[in-house]
């Protein structure tokens, strides 16, 4: 099987998502019935995998936890060998918007970019976070614009979209952990074009944030390591 | 001799013994193996022959010398994690790969037993 008519494969990395998981899917299949849904089910202990491909979608699952990296990469490596011509990566606990998917892809669709990242920021929207992870996300979008020579404001959107060339890379390139900022540094060093759209998000509908008060100096740290490693490689 | 050298000689022998009883029993790969026993000996020598350790010493102006047999043994080990710390982003990297490969190995032979079955 490779695919689809359409050639868009949703990919969406999954641990222990099976309460809102099956929401996405269906509003996904919705709105696009044509697309491939892809859930990556990254060694869930629930009934993740179950629930998805009852929902409709095509899973992958890994036999023990990866972290997202590890997850995202596995769908990129699918779209790769599928010869998918875009993908794009949608979060499973509903913050993303199906509505908002085709903002996301147009760009890539009309060839202005090889990527295209949504943003919560470039526009005043109802998004609301709190006070510490906004200054932590406008730290590092100050300084992937300085790494990238180009104005970020989203860096740790998880919402994207790439085409064939950016497929392949992240194919073979993708950090395991916490890879949201440092895989736009890896755009940029290959010389592909990021684009940032203004898009509307919602907040997480179950689960839990997979960054924790304390987990985030060492985000910040790692993230920042990350990206002078990759620009100076 | 002060009790300091037969102390570490004491050490180094023991290390000798059991690095070569686990490359018997194969629990460590042989070039494992070989890098511990180098170490071993290294140190053994050292502690053994006072006379370098305390020339070594000199040069380096160091007044007590087996305090350079330290430096040396805490050298060695830092190199010797250093190299393990590398091994084992490696093997991560392998794990990594495999698990991502099995995943979508798993996935065509479910969509491959579903085509045939049906």
């Amino acid at each position: 099987m490779t695919s689809d008519s359409s050639g868009i494969c949703i990919v969406i990395p999954a641990f222990n998502e099976e309460i809102s998981i099956p929401y996405v899917i269906h509003a996904l299949l919705r709105r696009y019935p044509d697309f491939t849904v892809l859930v990556v089910n990254d060694g869930s202990s629930d009934l993740t995998a179950e629930v998805a491909a009852a929902a409709g979608a095509r899973v992958v699952t890994l036999p023990h936890n990866l972290g997202i990296g590890g997850a995202v990469q596995t769908g990129y490596l699918y779209c790769a060998r599928k010869g998918f011509k875009i993908a794009v990566q949608v979060d499973a606990d509903g913050q993303h918007k199906p509505e908002e998917l085709a903002k996301i892809i147009q760009p890539i669709v009309d060839g202005r970019a090889d990527m295209v990242l949504g943003s919560r920021f470039l526009e005043k929207t109802s998004y609301r976070s709190t006070l510490g992870r906004r200054v932590g996300i406008f730290i590092l979008s100050k300084l992937v614009s300085l790494f990238v020579r180009q104005s970020v404001t989203d860096p740790t959107s998880g919402f994207r979209a790439v085409n064939r060339r950016g497929i392949e890379l992240f194919a073979r390139d993708y950090s395991t952990d916490y890879p949201e900022v440092d895989s736009l540094v890896l755009l940029k060093k290959h010389r592909l074009r990021i684009l940032e759209v203004p898009v509307e998000m919602d907040r997480r509908q179950a689960g839990r944030s997979s960054i924790t008060p304390i987990r985030s100096m060492y985000y910040m740290l790692k993230v920042t390591l990350s990206i002078m490693i990759k620009s100076f490689r | 001799m002060e009790r300091i050298q037969i102390l570490s000689m004491m050490l180094s022998l023991s290390l000798i013994l059991f690095v070569m009883h686990l490359g018997r029993r194969r629990v460590i790969k042989e070039q494992y193996c070989l890098l511990w026993l180098l170490f071993g000996v290294v140190m053994l020598v050292l502690s053994m022959n006072t006379g370098w350790l305390e020339q070594l010493a000199s040069y380096a102006r160091i007044v007590y010398a087996p305090s350079l047999l330290f430096l040396v043994g805490i050298t060695l080990s830092f190199v010797l994690i250093l190299h393990l710390t590398v091994v084992v982003s490696k093997l991560t990297e392998r794990i990594v790969l495999l698990t991502q490969e099995l995943g979508l190995m798993k996935h065509e032979h479910e969509l491959y037993e579903k085509a045939n079955t049906r």
